[in-house]
């Protein structure tokens, strides 16, 4: 049996790896990679406590209405990624910045 | 004619004097031409001579005439303006016009010619009108009005030919000297005033007047009183020109001659002794004292400048101070009537000598002018035999030049001796050092004797000095018919008749028994009725035999123009020089001292103050500037640098933002897990 | 509105008519100019000859005052401080009324002489209306509120007529005039706010500004600052005598006395002519009747502790400006000293409080006012025509220019005190009233009389010297004659003018009873009160 810290550790060194994605990368398909890391590294908890719930299983019902979600999210964002490479000529988000003003 | 009442009469008494005002009014305010006014003014001024004449006749030693209208009310006290006619005021109001009259015809031929005749009418009509006035009326306060005025149209008629710079200067300095005199007159009227409430003459110095209550029981402020009376006195010496303040009748001679004769006979000279009779009351023992010193010293001091003068109307000037100084001593040793009664002789004698005086320089100045030579036509150096030339002016002058000396049959006699007699008796009553003044007095009737007669020896005998010098021909005639006239006129005054009936004891006279006598009848150890005049009239033919002697028959006097004596009397004392350093420079310095200080120091501090408040401001400024602004300054930079530093927060990168989110939530986690209370 | 009010705003609506005629009409501004102000000369003459000066003697009691309005003006709840109440309250007794005669004479003259003033004509007249307005409201006013209004109002037009149309040195001496008198009014404001809090209106109990209460020492707040029971002290000193003083220094710097005189020379010589002209005869006026009406007063008690101060500056005004004036080379400021001489005998007078001393002092203001403008106006004579006054410059005057030799020969011996004159009977009376003061309420010593009579001697030092010098002699002028041709005598207005001045100065020295009939009641009433203390 594999304790439950084994896998909030690894949940949360993937997260952990997510975020810095997120917030270093200089590519938005990458950040978009990092985003999908932290979601599933949330999935994990989902899973992990599931065991908890042995009746209803709500961890894993969750985890699978996240990947659904996940699933949608990156629809979503990969065509706003395009929208954006089409008007910027970039997917840099450095280099995108008119929230400034 | 017992229709002419009080009021008739003073209502004639204004009219005297008014009539030179409507002369001095037609003329100035009606426009003309040049030269016009002789006819106008002689008829108002003969009309002045006949009314006053009446008058004479119908108030001299009768009752005395008092009329008073409302003039004006200050507080509770009212003002009164009135006419007070008595002996003394009708008398003079008889002189005064009578020589007015004389003058004023005179002029007409003295005067023929000068190109702002007009004005010469206009300011003599305002002379006899301040005269006249000055004689009548009723109230201290206008009397000083009139006194002022004066001196103001005698400063008109001594400055007349006012292109002449010496005129000028010379009506400047006798209107200042008067000045200085009315200002004892004005304090006089301030302590009369504030001691008794009122300025009215009769009610002051009438027979029962409160000056002679007060001045008899001593209840008065009596100090006061005499401060008063020498204060008078002050404005007295000022108008008759005595010392010290006589300075400016040799200088007025700078005027017409026949300004001067009438200043010097009857009108403003004669002005200060009259002011002493009006108000003689207020005179104390003390006072007195000093006004018989005062004229004894004056008469003196006159007469030996006399005896050292070229100049014909200077000579005649000092005499005339001389003179003055004499009716002084009269009014100090309290032989009042004596002192008026030297006035008239005198005004009468001395305004001959006067007219005769410049009927010679009136032809002198013909010959200068025909001659086209260059000489002053004043000087008795240049003068000389004119008594071929001119008999009846020569004749004439000698009976005047006889009545200033004394010389028993004038008039002059009379009077002289009346005052000196007088001061000898009121001495004797006395004693101490004030016996001094009538051997003064007596000394300066021998100079007098002596300064004349070599007037008239110098101006009469031998021969012409100028002769062949410029013209063979000595062209000088008889003076013109009016002015020859005249001075006939007034050398039958200069005789005993006019005045008395006996030739050698004045008590006949009928002035002196109009006024009142010395109160002292002392029973002395002479008899100095009989002594003096004896006396006075022995050294005074000596003395002009002397005169002759030097003048007529050696034709060389004993030369001392190089004896100090003579230098201290040909420069009149110095008194002149000291007055012009002393006072002159004196005032003239203090001035520009002052208005050094008011530059200086009063407005210099006003600068200060001005330059203070400049530099204060400008403190303020840098204070302003750099202290309170630069605070406000400091407020606003750090804003700024807090706002710009901010703004570096705000890239714009998405990742900045959920970094600081992150952090956020971060540090809310750190929070709760170590602080978890919160 | 009635008579005052018409008196004092006739010149304003005048001046306003000016300002909104077209500038083409430039030329005709002096008319109504002389228009308004000769309709004022009207009326001050008709308010003269129907004032009875037995009945309205004035000073303490609204009911002694000839024409009188008092209307309620300003008048605010304050809450716990009362009612600020001020009254527009106009009257007039026997000390103002003489002053509104001269006023609205020396006016007349003033605007008469303004046909030498020859740019910005609108401003200048319309600023001259303003000024008239200003004085008559001074002479007027009962209401020291209103009053301070009007004293203020007047600052302002002479500020700009001295600093515009002034000579050479024109904005120091416009400065200086304006700091100085502002000076004075600032703190006079401060004792008008004292006096304000001390004094009740005794019908309403409201804290009022009217004069007439704060004569009545009833009329005073127990405890208040001014009450003379409650004897308070600032710094030191008596507050009452504080404010006697405060305000004595107001007026005086208008008078003005030694050692605050020196904004006199300065303005005079500097101000065109109109302005010299309203400066001396009406401006030194007001300081002489500010301390007769609101020191004296308000303030008798102190009045009469100070009195020997008082007379003391009014000895050495008269002989210290008597000695400048003997300095002076420019004729203008010699007549400015003048000035400064001339009204230390108001100030001997005042000093003395006797009935004889105060009517002397007030018939030298009036005298001084005629004689002043006639002086003034014979200086811009000449000065017009050839642009000097020094007197060196000129030189036997008399003979090109003998109609103006004869009136600055009247002129000068008027203001020598020549009998005859009014100055004459003004100084003389001056001097007994000091003098006479030791005996009647021994306030002055005798000897600040005679001293003062000094100053008599001076004046005829320095005018006498300065009439040899300019005017006998043979001719010699500076200009040579380019100046001769351009000195042409006197004109047919400048006579008028002249006359007219002259004929005032000898009516009143002849009959002074033209003037002394109607004050002396009011005269007897201020020292009555003053006496009251």
């Amino acid at each position: 049996m594999i304790p439950l810290a084994h896998f909030m550790l690894v949940s949360a060194i993937l997260f952990c790896i997510g975020l810095y994605a997120v917030l270093a990368k200089k590519n938005a398909i990458m950040i978009l990679i990092g985003i999908e890391f932290m979601l599933n590294a949330a999935i994990l908890n989902f899973v992990a406590f599931s065991k908890h719930d042995k009746i209803a299983l709500g961890g894993q019902v969750f985890a699978l209405f996240a990947i659904v979600l996940a699933a949608a999210t990156v629809a979503v964002t990969l065509a706003i990624i395009l929208n954006v490479y089409k008007y910027y000529r970039t997917i840099d988000p450095t280099k995108i910045d008119q929230l400034r003003d | 004619m017992e229709t002419l009442t009080q009021g008739n009469l003073s209502l004639l008494a204004a009219l005297t004097a008014l009539l030179p005002l409507i002369t001095f009014l037609g003329i100035t305010l009606i426009p003309g031409k040049q030269g016009r006014g002789a006819y106008f003014s002689i008829f108002n001024i003969s009309v002045s001579l006949l009314l006053s004449a009446f008058l004479f006749f119908k108030i001299w030693n009768r009752n005395i005439v008092h009329e008073q209208l409302s003039w004006f009310t200050i507080g509770g006290t009212e003002f009164t303006a009135g006419i007070l006619l008595n002996n003394l005021s009708v008398l003079m109001l008889v002189l005064v016009s009578l020589i007015s009259l004389l003058v004023h015809i005179y002029s007409t031929m003295y005067m023929l010619g000068d190109p702002y005749l007009h004005r010469y009418w206009a300011y003599l009509g305002l002379f006899c009108f301040a005269m006249l006035g000055l004689v009548i009326i009723d109230n201290l306060l206008i009397v000083y009005m009139f006194w002022e005025l004066v001196g103001f149209s005698s400063y008109l008629l001594i400055g007349f030919w006012f292109t002449k710079e010496a005129a000028t200067q010379a009506s400047k300095k006798a209107f200042i000297v008067n000045r200085l005199g009315d200002l004892g007159f004005l304090t006089g009227i301030m302590i009369v005033f504030s001691t008794f409430r009122t300025l009215d003459i009769n009610l002051l110095f009438g027979e029962e007047g409160l000056v002679a209550q007060t001045v008899g029981s001593g209840i008065a402020p009596g100090a006061w009183l005499t401060i008063a009376g020498l204060a008078f006195f002050l404005a007295a010496t000022a108008k008759s020109a005595q010392f010290p303040l006589h300075t400016w009748l040799p200088d007025a001679m700078e005027g017409p001659t026949s300004v001067s004769s009438l200043i010097h006979a009857a009108t403003m000279v004669a002005a200060g002794v009259f002011l002493l009779a009006r108000i003689y009351p207020i005179f104390d023992p003390t006072v007195l004292v000093v006004i018989a010193s005062i004229g004894a010293f004056t008469a003196f001091m006159a007469a030996t400048i006399a005896l050292t003068q070229n100049d014909i109307k200077r000579i005649l000037a000092f005499s005339t101070i001389s003179q003055l100084g004499f009716m002084m001593i009269a009014m100090g040793v309290g032989a009042y009537g004596a002192g008026i009664f030297h006035l008239v002789t005198h005004a009468f004698f001395k305004c001959l000598l006067f007219l005769a005086a410049g009927a010679v320089i009136h032809e002198m100045a013909h010959f200068r002018a025909k001659t086209e030579a260059d000489f002053d036509h004043q000087d008795i150096r240049n003068m000389g035999g004119l008594r071929k030339a001119m008999p009846l002016t020569f004749i004439t002058m000698i009976l005047a030049s006889l009545a200033l000396s004394g010389i028993p049959f004038t008039s002059g006699f009379l009077s002289k001796d009346a005052i000196l007699i007088q001061s000898f008796e009121w001495a004797d009553s006395q004693g101490g050092w004030v016996k001094l003044i009538p051997y003064s007095a007596l000394l300066t009737s021998l100079l007098t004797a002596f300064y004349i007669f070599r007037l008239i020896f110098k101006t009469f005998f031998g021969e012409f000095r100028l002769k062949g010098q410029f013209s063979d021909k000595v062209i000088i005639h008889e003076a013109p018919a009016a002015m020859k006239y005249v001075m006939v006129v007034l050398a039958v005054f200069c005789l005993f008749l006019g005045f008395s009936f006996h030739p050698l004891s004045y008590e006949g006279s009928w002035i002196l028994q109009g006024l009142p006598q010395q109160a002292i009848k002392h029973a002395s150890v002479f008899d100095y009725h009989t002594f003096i005049p004896v006396i006075v009239n022995v050294l005074a033919i000596l003395m002009i035999a002397l005169a002759y002697k030097w003048y007529v028959k050696s034709k060389q006097a004993p030369d001392l123009s190089s004896n100090p004596v003579f230098l201290f009397l040909n420069r009149q004392w110095f008194f002149d020089d000291i007055y012009q350093r002393l006072f002159v420079n004196g005032t003239t310095k203090l001035a520009s001292r002052a208005f050094l200080f008011d530059k200086k120091v009063v407005d210099g501090l006003v600068n200060l103050i001005a330059n203070i408040g400049i530099v204060l401001s400008k403190i303020s400024d840098w204070l302003d500037r750099y202290v309170v602004d630069g605070l406000i300054h400091a407020v606003a930079s750090m804003a700024k640098t807090i706002g710009n530093f901010a703004r570096n927060f705000q890239t714009g990168r998405l990742q900045h933002y959920l970094l600081t989110m992150v952090l956020v939530v971060l540090c809310f986690f750190i929070i709760k897990l170590f602080f978890p209370a919160i | 509105m009635s008579l005052l009010s018409l008196l004092i705003f006739l010149p304003l609506a005048a001046g306003l008519l000016i300002l909104v005629l077209p500038y083409a009409w430039q030329q005709r501004y002096k008319y109504v100019a002389l228009a308004a102000v000769g309709i004022q000369v009207i009326m001050s003459a008709f308010i003269y000859l129907n004032f009875d000066g037995n009945a309205f003697s004035g000073i303490d009691a609204k009911s002694k005052y000839q024409l009188v309005e008092q209307v309620s003006w300003i008048n605010l709840q304050l809450g716990r401080l009362g009612s600020l109440q001020i009254d527009y309250f106009l009257g007039i007794d026997g000390l103002s009324m003489p002053f509104l005669v001269l006023s609205s004479v020396v006016m007349f003259i003033a605007v008469l002489s303004s046909w030498e003033i020859k740019t910005n004509l609108k401003g200048y007249f319309a600023l001259l209306m303003l000024l008239n307005t200003a004085i008559m409201g001074v002479f007027c006013a009962l209401d020291f509120f209103l009053f301070y209004i009007f004293y203020e109002l007047m600052l302002l037009p002479l500020y700009f007529l001295i600093g515009m149309w002034g000579g050479a040195r024109r904005e120091y001496a416009a400065i200086k005039f304006f700091l100085y008198t502002l000076f004075g009014s600032v703190f006079m404001l401060l004792v008008i706010i004292g006096l304000y809090f001390s004094v009740q209106d005794p019908i309403t109990g409201n804290h009022t500004f009217n004069m007439l209460h704060m004569m009545n020492p009833d009329n005073y707040i127990p405890g208040s600052i001014f009450s003379a029971l409650a004897e308070q002290q600032i710094f030191g000193i008596p507050a009452r005598l504080l404010g006697f003083i405060v305000l004595f220094i107001a007026f005086a710097i208008k008078v003005p006395i030694v050692p605050l005189h020196t904004w006199l020379p300065d303005a005079h010589v500097e101000a065109p002519t109109p302005v010299s002209i309203i400066l001396a005869g009406i401006l030194l006026k007001i300081g002489g009747y500010g301390i007769l009406r609101i020191c004296m007063s308000i303030f008798p008690d102190a009045a009469i502790d100070s009195a020997w101060w008082l007379g003391l500056i009014g000895v050495v005004s008269i002989i210290y400006g008597a000695l400048n004036a003997l300095a002076q080379n420019d004729l203008k400021r010699m007549i400015a000293y003048s000035s400064v001489s001339h009204m230390g005998f108001v100030l001997l007078g005042i000093a003395s409080i006797t009935a004889e001393g105060i009517s002397g002092a007030m018939l030298q203001m009036i005298s001084h006012g005629f004689l002043s403008t006639m002086l003034f106006f014979l200086v811009g004579v000449i000065y017009n025509r050839v642009h000097s006054r020094y007197i060196h410059d000129f030189r036997g005057l008399a003979l090109i220019m003998p109609k103006y030799t004869t009136f600055i020969m009247i002129a000068f011996f008027a203001s020598l005190g020549l009998p005859g004159f009014s100055a004459f009977i003004a100084e003389a009376f001056s001097l007994i009233g000091a003098f006479t003061s030791e005996s009647v309420n021994g306030l002055l010593p005798r000897w600040m009389a005679i001293c003062g009579s000094i100053g008599i001697l001076l004046s005829a030092a320095y005018l006498l010297w300065t009439l040899q010098r300019m005017f006998f002699g043979k001719t010699r002028l500076m200009g040579g004659e380019d100046w001769k041709s351009k000195l042409t005598d006197v004109n047919g207005r400048e006579i008028f003018v002249l006359t007219s001045l002259t004929v005032f100065a000898l009516l009143l020295g002849i009959l002074p009873s033209l003037a002394f009939d109607k004050m002396n009641a009011s005269v007897l009433e201020l020292i009555r009160l003053v006496n009251l203390k």
